[in-house]
């Protein structure tokens, strides 16, 4: 009996699929209340007015907080340049200004609407490049004073954040090329748009503050939540519950501290849940991005050297931004050979929502770009497209511009091979109007910290408390679970994974960067080998064996060779805690940094992508030319993953990764106005993909098994979504003979490339 | 208002708003949390139950315009056993977050109550009033499909 490889029901899919799981937004306590929070209608203005007395006299309203009632620091990610309430400027449409709890959330809802703001409006600043420049107002004219957590870092103005590497050679290699090739990208922000809204309900009891919410991230929240409140971490108490999506959007902070004030004011539990346009307009969106690249390149094929420019648009708060600006450095070194490339990142403010993470971090975009920009070279050298990649693909041993050495790079040639075998580049069918397009990428295993208690409960069956969290993507239901059933070698519905608590469960960084399964496991497989020793202890006093004699059976412990002799789980725990011996253990883990080199660049708060996996995606695609439709026709995936430990599960995230990407690439548009304010406020305008938009991605599975285990598993989840928009975007230029280098790609943008190509 | 509403099976009287919609009267008189709110404006499917066995969006639907007909929410589906749709769903990878899984149990078990050989394309059809973020669809389909004893 094995564990690892099986196609296993996920541990909550009973519950899920009987609709009885609670999920944050279904919690519900005796005696509570609701809250509601008054967010700025405008993107840059300076408040002159607050009055609260309107909502305050209405029956059956319990609080009105403002900045007035709530700490005035500022808090953040990286920088501190948040608050709770806006008090004067306002630099965001969304920006908190009172928060309201009522016997009802209709009745919250309406005093929100009976608060009276007057706001002196001034024009945002909303494009990047206008930003930059010395004619544009300060976004945060206080930005010196800011604090950043740990070292600070290149910022000024409204550049909250600066990478920048600039390594010798590069003047040379421009000077000798004998083709330079100039582009320019623009992507936009994408709505993480999970089905379940962010939702919190607070309690506050004793002195401290208990919040329920379903989040990937517990242990930030506690922390974060303490940071703004100005409390101790073990005054808040973080309990999880099943969490309906999240995609990156509920990894921070956002509406637990208005909660925990209104509950502190009125002594009632207090429950906020956004409505969908409040969701989709505090959402900490992927963000938009300008990607100027130039590239030196021989004529024999060869990329000799290279200059990249990103600005990425991080709204009028830092958030995952400075940490974000590092990701098209150490892309641009993958999976092509290029030589002396300099690279500049700027994280940039503008009175737009705040950005922040979503599923492929930055990938989504660089990757396009850089993609893209490789097609264009092949076709000025007037070499196949896909033959040029080969020619110049990054082998064993390659070193990233970060001085990371990737030793199994040559993955990415097996990856090539294998989506070659299943769909043929060269014998593919040239019809009017369709196209084929591939792309690839390296992308990493979040290296986090992460732990769990083993617990051999009486009746035989595992107990595994933690913090990690289930996000949907079966990391913990599958991942950890059956890691944990392989460790004992029982079957994997004889675990009990807990939910997160703060108070209880030991540290996890959270479901971020496909880090469960590898990190997590890892943790798993160091309490399981202490758990086994303490197990077999007992059981070589029942069995009147050594230690070293016995083995784990199916369900049990029995001397090595004589299975006969099998003490089953459940009387080795029971005996246990007859004679007063606990059967726990605990194990941690983080992956180590892999080695780089810190010279390389500054403002590299991001500076490696550990247990790298290597991915290859193709695209076939037929456009209409009476609506500029787009059809994607076929789409492969060759994914390294390390070793499968559940196909359904990793079938599961390449599916859904790559339907996202197919959104992103496609419709999902989240537009800003001149007024720096979201032009699509819901569901209806915010485009996603639906069962009749998507195929059935052709998924090809590569196992490289990571030395580190946990039984070679690697990350998994994340990166199906990175090379979508490039892949569809080559196989859309290639359809419409022009080039498309803006996402999504809209039926406009195809209908003017045909015209402009004459197709 | 006075409203009563034959909900699984079972007759329920209560007083509701008479602008309630049938979503609030379900999950906050009722208590069936099954049904989930996901966008409040009919685009998301998460809040599908069973009006005379046809799928409605609750979110949008008044709770006084049910009447007297047969309300079958998700607590109504696989009350003893899973029903084989559900089982399907488990088998196939179906499920990730789960929290549009009540929604796209009701509108699929509507349509193999309609059409109990579907073929993918009437199955991807059916489901576009429901949206799931997780999955891309393909297990869900597959599972339809593993019902139906269609092919991919």
């Amino acid at each position: 009996m094995t564990a690892i490889g099986a196609a296993a029901p996920r541990s909550d899919a009973d519950t899920k699929v009987r609709g009885t799981a609670t999920y944050g937004v279904d919690v519900s306590l005796p005696g509570m209340i609701h809250g509601a929070i008054m967010r700025s209608p405008v993107a840059r203005g300076r408040i002159r007015r607050i009055d609260t007395s309107k909502a305050e006299s209405m029956p059956g309203v319990w609080a009105v907080i403002t900045a007035a009632d709530a700490p005035s620091h500022r808090t953040g990610l990286k920088i501190r340049d948040e608050r709770m309430f806006a008090t004067d400027l306002i630099s965001f449409e969304g920006e908190p200004i009172a928060a309201v709890a009522a016997e009802s959330r209709e009745l919250a809802r309406r005093a929100v609407a009976a608060i009276e703001v007057d706001i002196d409006e001034a024009q945002p600043v909303v494009d990047m490049d206008f930003a930059l420049t010395d004619d544009s107002p300060l976004v945060h004219p206080e930005w010196d004073s800011y604090e950043t957590v740990g070292d600070d870092f290149p910022r000024g103005g409204n550049v909250c954040a600066e990478m920048s590497s600039d390594p010798e050679g590069v003047a040379e290699v421009f000077a000798i090329a004998d083709h330079i090739i100039e582009d320019e990208y623009r992507s936009q922000r994408q709505y993480q748009a999970y089905l379940e809204p962010k939702g919190a309900v607070a309690i506050y009891e004793g002195g401290r503050y208990t919040v329920h919410i379903a989040h990937q991230y517990p242990f930030r929240v506690r922390d974060r939540l303490a940071e703004v409140l100005g409390i101790s971490s073990s005054d808040v108490r973080i309990v999880g519950h099943h969490i309906g999506g999240g995609f990156g959007a509920k990894l921070d902070v956002s509406l637990e501290p208005y909660a925990a004030l209104l509950a502190r004011a009125t002594g009632r539990p207090v429950k906020i849940v956004y409505e969908r346009s409040e969701d989709l307009i505090t959402c900490q969106s992927r963000e938009d991005a300008i990607f100027r690249v130039r590239s030196a390149i021989a004529s024999d094929g060869r990329i000799l050297g290279r200059e990249i420019d990103v600005l990425i648009n991080s709204g009028a708060a830092g958030t995952d931004g400075p940490y974000l600006a590092s990701i098209a450095f150490i892309l641009a070194g993958a999976p092509y050979r290029v030589g002396p490339t300099r690279v500049r990142c700027r994280s940039v403010y503008t009175n737009t929502a705040p950005t922040g993470a979503y599923r492929g971090v930055s990938g989504t975009h660089v990757i396009f770009a850089l993609e893209r920009h490789t097609d264009h070279i092949a076709q000025t050298l007037d070499v196949d497209r896909r033959e040029f990649r080969l020619k110049n693909l990054i082998t064993d041993g390659h070193t990233l511009l970060n001085g990371q050495v990737l030793p199994d790079a040559g993955i990415f040639a097996q990856a090539f091979d294998a989506v070659e075998e299943k769909a043929p580049w060269a014998e593919r069918a040239r019809e009017p109007y369709t196209g084929v397009g591939i792309a690839a990428t390296v992308w990493l295993t979040n290296p986090q910290p992460g732990s769990v208690i083993l617990k051999l409960n009486e009746d035989g069956r595992l107990g595994v408390i933690t913090g990690a969290t289930e996000n949907g993507s079966g990391a913990v239901a599958m991942g950890v679970t059956q890691i944990a059933a392989e460790e004992l070698r029982i079957s994997p519905d004889q675990v009990v994974v807990t939910m997160p608590d703060t108070d209880t469960s030991p540290y996890d960084a959270g479901s971020q960067g496909s880090r469960t399964t590898h990190v997590v496991g890892r943790a798993v497989g160091k309490a399981a080998s202490e758990l086994r020793q303490k197990i077999y202890e007992i059981a070589a006093t029942m069995l009147e064996a050594a230690v070293e004699d016995l083995e784990l059976v199916d369900g049990g412990v029995a001397v090595k060779g004589s299975p006969g002799s099998k003490l089953t789980l459940s009387k080795i725990a029971t005996q246990a805690t007859a004679q007063g011996e606990s059967l726990t253990a605990t194990g941690a883990h983080a992956t180590p940094q892999p080695r780089f080199d810190p010279t390389c660049a500054s403002g590299l708060l991001f500076p490696t992508f550990p247990t790298p996996t290597y991915h290859v995606h193709l695209a076939e695609v037929r456009v209409d030319p009476v609506t500029g439709n787009v059809e994607v026709l076929r789409y492969v995936v060759a994914q390294e993953v390390g070793t499968v430990v559940n196909p359904l599960g990793i079938e599961g995230q390449v599916q859904g990764g790559v339907a996202q990407g197919l959104g992103y690439a496609l419709w999902e548009n989240l537009t800003i106005g001149e007024d720096g304010r979201y032009q699509q406020r819901n569901l209806e305008s915010y485009r996603l993909p639906l069962a009749t938009d998507v195929p059935r991605v052709e998924t090809i599975i590569l196992e490289h098994p990571d030395e580190g285990g946990p039984y070679g598993a690697k990350g998994v989840a994340e990166p199906p979504i990175v090379p979508v928009a490039a892949a569809i975007a080559n196989a859309v230029s290639d359809a419409v003979g022009a080039p498309i280098d803006t996402i999504p790609i809209t039926p406009q943008a195809v209908l003017e490339a045909l015209s402009r190509s004459g197709r | 208002m006075q409203l009563t509403l034959n909900v699984n099976g079972h007759t329920r009287t209560l007083d509701a708003n008479p602008a309630a919609t049938l979503l609030d009267v379900l999950r906050d008189e009722l208590g069936l949390i099954g049904t989930k709110e996901g966008c409040v404006e009919g685009e998301c499917g998460a809040c599908t139950v069973l009006v005379d066995g046809r799928p409605v969006d609750s979110c949008i639907f008044p709770a006084h315009a049910v009447g007297t007909r047969e309300l079958t929410t998700i607590e109504g589906v696989g009350t003893v056993d899973a029903t084989p749709l559900q089982q399907a769903m488990i088998k196939a990878g179906a499920i990730q977050c789960g929290f549009c899984t009540p929604g796209f149990v009701m509108t699929l078990t509507a349509l193999l109550d309609e059409n109990p050989s579907p073929d993918e394309a009437t199955i991807r059809r059916s489901l576009v009033g429901n949206i799931c973020r997780c999955t891309g669809y393909s297990q869900i389909v597959d599972a339809v499909l593993e019902c139906s004893g269609g092919e991919r």
